[in-house]
């Protein structure tokens, strides 16, 4: 970042090439759509380049992207006055590896549509926490609450995703 | 990434919320003192005593380098502060500000606007004390817009996340900053006054910072091209 801010075209690709997967994932995972979220992707490094003189390496730079993507869909959510509705059904959920805790309780389609049943802010800290591996104190700063809040929304948000699950199992059997 | 290729000029990291908290304090400072050395200070600083005065004073001041801080990492989009903590902040703001105007009254409750200016604007003042209102309002909500915008000359590129809020935030260390001041040089302490007449100015401020945050926010994140419809 810091030879980005420099002026280097190959430390931007660098970035580019490290996070824009995982940050397309995120904003799939919030805005529900994932043509939508090629539209948002853009916008973020767009936003990122406007504001690399912002960056301070005191901040990792993961965090500091997946925060401003997440800055970048509040305000295009604003923007078009409409709200994200995470408890939808839909035709195409993000294609997310199961969750290390989770693998062992269903089948990656069950553990998909556990997520999607959870409340917004627990799925947000969960999937941060285990799918992007942020740590919690990164998730509390990205989020403006505390660590302690994000752990428990982790938390809470596990717990119910293994009752949903049990719930399909039982439902196969 | 055409365009960014294109726009690829080095640019100088912005400074960490409290080095950018510190390099607003003079700022802060010499807009605050403008009014001091303008009109003096009060008439009744002797009965108040410098605890009260430019005690109280000084601790305003601190509160406000403190708003300040807390906007800088509002607006980061990886260091923001638990909600709770601003929420604390701001009423902090508005406890201590009520908290000082109360001690003053009670302590000298001065409410005849004497001023080290031509006697006749004194017996003018006398005659028609609003005008001391409207003056104080109107002044001090000017000084404080005035120091929001010196402030956004430091803060307008790391205004990265929450632009209004983080606006709002810079705005009441603004108002307090220049409240600290003003404080010193009203020679009013009724609360009508004090609560209704620097407390409006301070409330404008804040509204102001809200404004400039989010004019800046709009004009370099440009708000209103939403990307596909949301459902």
């Amino acid at each position: 970042m810091i030879r980005y801010q420099d002026g280097s075209l190959a430390a931007f690709e660098e970035i580019y090439a490290r996070l824009a997967t995982g940050v397309r994932r995120y904003l799939w995972h919030l805005a529900g759509r994932p043509e939508v979220a090629d539209d948002l992707l853009q916008e973020t490094f767009l936003q990122m380049h406007r504001s690399r003189a912002a960056y301070n390496p005191k901040y990792a730079v993961r965090p500091w992207v997946f925060g401003l993507a997440r800055n970048v869909f509040l305000m295009n959510r604003r923007a078009a006055r409409h709200w994200a509705k995470l408890h939808e059904s839909r035709d195409a959920l993000p294609e997310f590896p199961v969750l290390p805790d989770a693998d062992r309780l269903g089948s990656q389609d069950e553990i998909r549509r556990g997520i999607a049943h959870l409340a917004p802010e627990q799925a947000e800290a969960l999937l941060l926490h285990l799918e992007w591996g942020f740590s919690f104190e990164e998730i509390a700063g990205m989020l403006g609450i505390t660590a302690a809040a994000a752990r428990a929304r982790a938390s809470r948000g596990m717990a119910d995703l293994r009752v949903a699950l049990t719930g399909f199992q039982r439902a196969r059997v | 990434m055409l365009a960014i290729a294109q726009d690829l000029k080095p640019v100088r990291p912005a400074p960490e919320p409290f080095q950018l908290a510190l390099r607003m304090a003079p700022l802060a400072l010499l807009a605050s003192s403008l009014i001091l050395l303008a009109i003096g200070p009060r008439h009744d600083m002797a009965s108040l005593g410098p605890l009260l005065t430019w005690g109280a004073s000084a601790a305003q001041f601190l509160l406000a380098i403190a708003l300040v801080w807390i906007a800088a990492r509002e607006s980061s989009p990886a260091g923001r502060l638990p909600v709770q903590v601003v929420s604390f902040a701001a009423i902090a703001a508005v406890v201590v500000i009520v908290s000082i105007s109360l001690l003053t009254f009670s302590t000298s409750p001065a409410s005849e606007p004497v001023l080290r200016v031509p006697s006749r604007v004194n017996e003018m003042l006398h005659t028609a004390p609003w005008i001391m209102g409207f003056a104080c309002g109107i002044g001090s909500t000017l000084a404080g817009c005035m120091l929001v915008l010196l402030f956004s000359a430091l803060f307008r590129n790391s205004l990265v996340a929450r632009p209004v809020v983080g606006g709002a935030l810079y705005g009441a260390g603004a108002a307090v900053a220049i409240n600290a001041g003003w404080r010193i040089a009203c020679p009013v302490s009724t609360l009508g006054h004090s609560l209704g007449a620097h407390g409006s100015a301070i409330i404008a401020t804040v509204i102001a910072g809200a404004l400039i945050g989010r004019f800046l926010g709009n004009r370099r994140l440009r708000i209103g091209r939403p990307a596909g419809p949301l459902r």
